[in-house]
């Protein structure tokens, strides 16, 4: 059957009817070869406009529309539904702006009309190799991977557990709780009740719907949103792995610090008494009381801030808090020892934070602001040389000296990237899917990061985004609901494809693969977005993106152009 | 159904935060109301001309999601609505949102705009900081969204009962003009309320020290914001009140910290953003940042800050400063520790101001039954850590109606609310 375009202008009342002279258009179009009716309308998206197009598509027979109308963001949907009543394909529309885009933006009625006419022809042309598209529905395991076991991996899982939902919470140690658990005394201390942690560990140690994987690595996640193959390897073991289905996984995995040692002006391991955050949390844990090397108590202690902030050239946004902390926390139990803390900027972005940061100056405590600082002298004499932001130069005599290491990325990060194909930031932390938009998401559907695995983040920071994953997965991932992947996906021609994988390194969504027996590109329509980058590298042309191959979009430029 | 549940979730405010949580639990199949105050939606995002720390687009980040919003079937989105009153409890409120007149049809108005020229009434435009005018029927700036026009009763001559001025129903070909609309009361039912009403300003002019008011060209950071957007008074076209364009800016950090008795956590980056913006216009300005602390968290703002710095920004640490004018320049005496003060001279001033809880809270405190902190602040459950969470079962506060936060933090916050809303049923 050959194909019978109508084409249909819209007046959009004045809009377009007074600003382009459509019986121009109607002139210039009807010519055109399978052009079979060109009509105008005083307004197609009104009740009575979209009964007009029913009626047209099915009287005159129509197996293509081009709408001249209004930016498609406005109405595309509309007139797709349309379509869909009308009994022929939704993908067989092609909506043309000659409103936004010609209307309103000339004084010259000429000068539109002429436009107008160019943008319908393009639309005609193109619309010639549209092809029917069906929505494709895909069956979705609602099952979460949570990979990490510190506060974000257990305040996901969790709160992702429902009746119908079973998630794995895989850790790489032997135990649950992560860092905070390490340091409960200063956290403590911090206003954070890590009995509530110890709940949550209990309830998912007894709740049936989470299997935890304790001392287990996740060995590799192939898939795609709905679908991912998760296997899994004791760790320092060969066998006894495991192989599941989930639709989802939260990435978890935490940080870790920055090495101090690898940077002398600190002189961490060179000098006794001087110690990170770590140190002396762990000193406090196990026997909360203040020791230096020769066992007697300090009189003087520095606390040193933003511990490798120049070579990691990020803030690691929660040092200062937590050493305003120590700072108190000394005050508190040993009110005589002399507490100094040297800091550049001080972070206190949280609403009660600056309140905190006036609490410890009233205690006490001594907030020197510098732009360096070294950490020299001796066991018992330990010294620190400070620059102040005025360039003044400063000398303190102290005990003890606690340095904030920055956070970096856990180590491996970069290997679960690879696994799941996501992104990393330029810091080595995992990236977000956008910025500002999806700051729990990545550029793969169905894989979360959140907490410290993504960038430095306070405990509170950490928790929003552990339940942020779970609303979006709730959201997204609904038990029995199945998922609908993009329609207008790339194509791969068998044929042209030379097997040279440029495509691989170009896609953002990690939806081509290799095929190695034959040689060829091959896109997996579940996680492909049409996004196109593809088909622009291709050197064999071998990629077509569905309604916009190369012949369409030639053939629209060439109509758009052409006098 | 039962008479005692129902699939509806309550959104307020419908910035970056409530059209997150919206859009979320829509997608979930439940049925949203986005009760919105204004008359456009989309919160303070749409004022800017772009974003931190990618120097992205605004209006392009954030309009395909309004689009998002109008075209889902599952969003009730309510303009120029308030909640009024809420009863009940968790899975089981009773709603009273008051849509008032708009006097305009959302339906049948296309927005062409053929209206606004022809009423003879002119008034200052607060979207626009009061730095243009619009009529009595106005959308606040091109591409406000929905876009649609709303006439102000209290300004329009025909509602006033003035006079039976028709000028815009005259010039409307699409019958759009209803004068005859009145405030409209609707009862809804719904599970659960998510509070999304984002964050006011400090109101500079509590601190003279800053000159906000008295000295010329002292602006502040909202102001400056569509001083420099495309779609704002001036199209985007940076000038002085004399019409020139600025040769030396001082950008003023921490305006309002010491008196609120917090960081806002997102001045520092707007005011690199705005230091971007300037040497983008205007390559040779001198531009001096005055900073207290740089509150730079996290993995990718330090390297805005740098990125600034490299533009050729000045930085200087100031403790206190006086704003005085001084003749057609403005004359800054800067405190920074130093025996002697700094002094600066420049010819426009921008006021950093700090976020601080919107006003319309303490209402909506009370008609929700929840909690303010000492700042106004919509108070959630941290200690037991649900931080989307209130007191009140059902009930959750997100994005800068909780605390200050930038846009990722209220997303993040936003997605949370949205998982706890799910996990009720």
């Amino acid at each position: 059957m050959s194909d019978k375009i109508g084409v249909y202008v819209c007046e959009c009342g004045p809009n377009i009817g007074e600003a382009i002279d459509i019986d121009k258009v109607i002139e210039a179009i009807s010519p055109i070869e399978d052009v079979a009716v060109v009509r105008r309308h005083k307004l197609l998206c009104s009740g009575d406009g979209q009964n007009f197009l029913v009626d047209e598509i099915k009287n005159e027979g129509l197996t293509h529309v081009v709408l001249g109308a209004c930016s498609p963001k406005d109405h595309e949907i509309t007139f797709m539904n349309v379509a869909t009543r009308a009994g022929i394909n939704p993908y067989l529309i092609q909506v043309v702006n000659i409103r936004e885009q010609c209307a309103w933006i000339f004084k010259d009625k000429d000068i539109a009309t002429k436009k107008a006419i160019k943008y319908i022809r393009a639309g005609i042309e193109r619309i010639k190799y549209h092809k029917p598209l069906q929505k494709k529905e895909l069956d979705a395991n609602p099952d979460v991977l949570v990979l990490g076991g510190g506060l974000a991996g257990i305040e996901a899982a969790l709160a992702l557990t429902q009746t119908d939902r079973k998630v794995y919470l895989v850790e790489k140690s032997a135990d649950l709780g992560g860092s905070v658990m390490k340091f409960e005394k200063l956290l403590s201390h911090q206003g954070f009740n890590l009995g509530l942690i110890k709940e949550k560990v209990d309830k998912i140690n007894s709740n049936e719907n989470i299997e935890v994987l304790t001392s287990t690595n996740v060995e590799s996640v192939i898939g795609f949103f709905g679908n991912f193959e998760v296997t899994t390897k004791p760790a320092g073991e060969e066998a006894g792995g495991k192989s599941f289905i989930v639709g989802a996984v939260v990435v978890a995995s935490g940080y870790n610090w920055f090495d101090l040692e690898s940077t002398p002006r600190y002189g961490y391991k060179k000098i006794e008494d001087v110690f990170t955050i770590n140190d002396f949390g762990r000193m406090i844990e196990e026997s909360e009381k203040l020791k230096l090397s020769t066992g007697k108590e300090p009189k003087s202690i520095a606390l040193v801030h933003c511990g490798g902030r120049k070579e990691l050239g990020y803030c690691s946004r929660v040092c200062c808090m937590q050493m305003m902390n120590i700072g108190n926390y000394i005050k508190d139990k040993y009110p005589g020892i002399e507490v100094h803390e040297l800091h550049s900027d001080l972070c206190v972005s949280s609403k009660n934070d600056q309140k905190y940061y006036e609490k410890s100056k009233e205690k006490g405590i001594n907030f020197i602001r510098m732009k360096g600082v070294e950490v020299g002298g001796k066991a018992g004499a330990i010294s620190i040389e400070y620059t102040t932001l005025a360039g003044d130069k400063g000398k303190l005599a102290v005990d003890m000296a606690v340095v904030a290491p920055g956070m970096i990325p856990e180590a491996g990060t970069p290997q679960v990237a690879d696994m799941l194909n996501v992104p990393l930031h330029p810091t080595g932390f995992f990236k977000e899917g956008h910025e500002k938009l999806n700051p729990v998401g990545t550029t793969m559907d169905g894989i979360y990061v959140v907490g410290c695995a993504q960038g430095p983040k306070s405990f509170m920071e950490t928790l929003i985004q552990a339940q942020a994953a779970t609303g979006k997965i709730f959201s997204h991932l609904i038990p029995g609901k199945k998922i609908e992947p993009e329609v207008k996906v790339s194509e791969i021609i068998e044929a042209f494809c030379t097997g040279c994988q440029t495509c691989l390194d170009v896609c953002f969504y990690g939806a081509i693969t290799y095929d190695e027996d034959k040689g060829v590109s091959v896109v997996n329509e579940a996680i492909c977005r049409g996004c196109g980058n593809c088909a622009g590298s291709c050197p064999s042309d071998a990629i077509r993106p569905k309604h916009f191959t190369t012949t369409q979009l030639y053939q629209e430029v060439v109509e758009a152009l052409r006098e | 159904m039962d008479e005692n549940t129902n699939n509806n979730v309550l959104v307020i405010g419908a910035g970056m935060g409530g059209i997150q949580a919206s859009l979320l639990l829509a997608e979930a199949g439940k049925q949203v109301y986005l009760v919105e105050k204004e008359p456009l939606f989309g919160g303070n995002v749409i004022k800017y001309e772009e974003v931190f720390p990618n120097m992205e687009c605004s209006t392009c980040m954030i309009a395909p999601k309004q689009q998002e919003v109008l075209q889902n079937p599952n969003i009730e989105l309510m303009t120029h609505s308030i909640v009024e009153d809420v009863q009940g409890s968790v899975g089981n409120f009773s709603v009273k949102i008051k849509k008032k007149a708009r006097y305009v049809s959302l339906v049948n108005c296309i927005g062409c705009g053929a209206c606004y020229d022809p009423c003879p009434v002119s008034l200052d435009n607060e979207f626009e900081q009061n730095l243009s005018q619009k009529k009595a029927i106005y959308i606040p700036c091109p591409g406000a969204l929905p876009n649609v026009p709303v006439i102000d009763p209290e300004y329009c001559t025909r509602l006033k009962g003035v006079d039976e001025c028709s000028a815009c129903k005259d010039s409307c070909m699409f019958e759009a003009i209803e004068y005859d609309q009145k405030d409209e009361i609707l009862d809804v039912k719904v599970t659960a309320v998510i509070v999304a009403t984002g964050f006011g300003l400090f109101d500079i002019t509590a601190a003279p020290k800053y000159g906000y008011g008295k000295v010329k060209n002292v602006y502040s950071a909202f102001e400056f914001e569509r001083l420099f957007a495309k779609n704002g008074p001036t199209e985007g076209n940076t000038v002085l009140k004399g019409g020139e364009n600025p040769n030396s800016i001082a950008i003023i950090h921490c305006v309002g910290r010491k008196e609120l008795g917090y960081c806002s956590g997102v001045c520092c980056m707007y005011s690199y953003k705005f230091s971007q913006y300037l040497k983008h216009s205007f390559p040779d300005a001198k531009v001096f940042q005055l900073y207290s602390d740089m509150c730079v968290p996290g993995k990718s703002y330090q390297k805005f800050y740098k990125q600034t710095m490299d533009k050729g920004v000045d930085f200087i640490y100031h403790e206190d400063v006086e704003v005085k004018g001084n003749g057609s320049k403005i004359k800054l005496n800067v405190k920074n520790g130093k025996d002697k003060d700094q002094e600066l001279e420049v010819d426009m001033v921008i006021l950093a101001q700090s976020l601080k809880s919107t006003e319309s809270n303490s209402e909506l405190a009370k008609i929700l039954g929840i909690e303010q902190d000492d700042k106004g602040f919509f108070v959630s459950m941290t200690e037991s850590f649900e931080p989307a969470s209130t007191a009140k079962p059902g009930i959750y506060v997100v994005g800068c109606s909780e605390a200050p936060k930038d846009v990722p933090q209220s997303i993040a916050q936003a997605e949370a609310a949205v998982g706890k809303v799910l996990a009720l049923t």
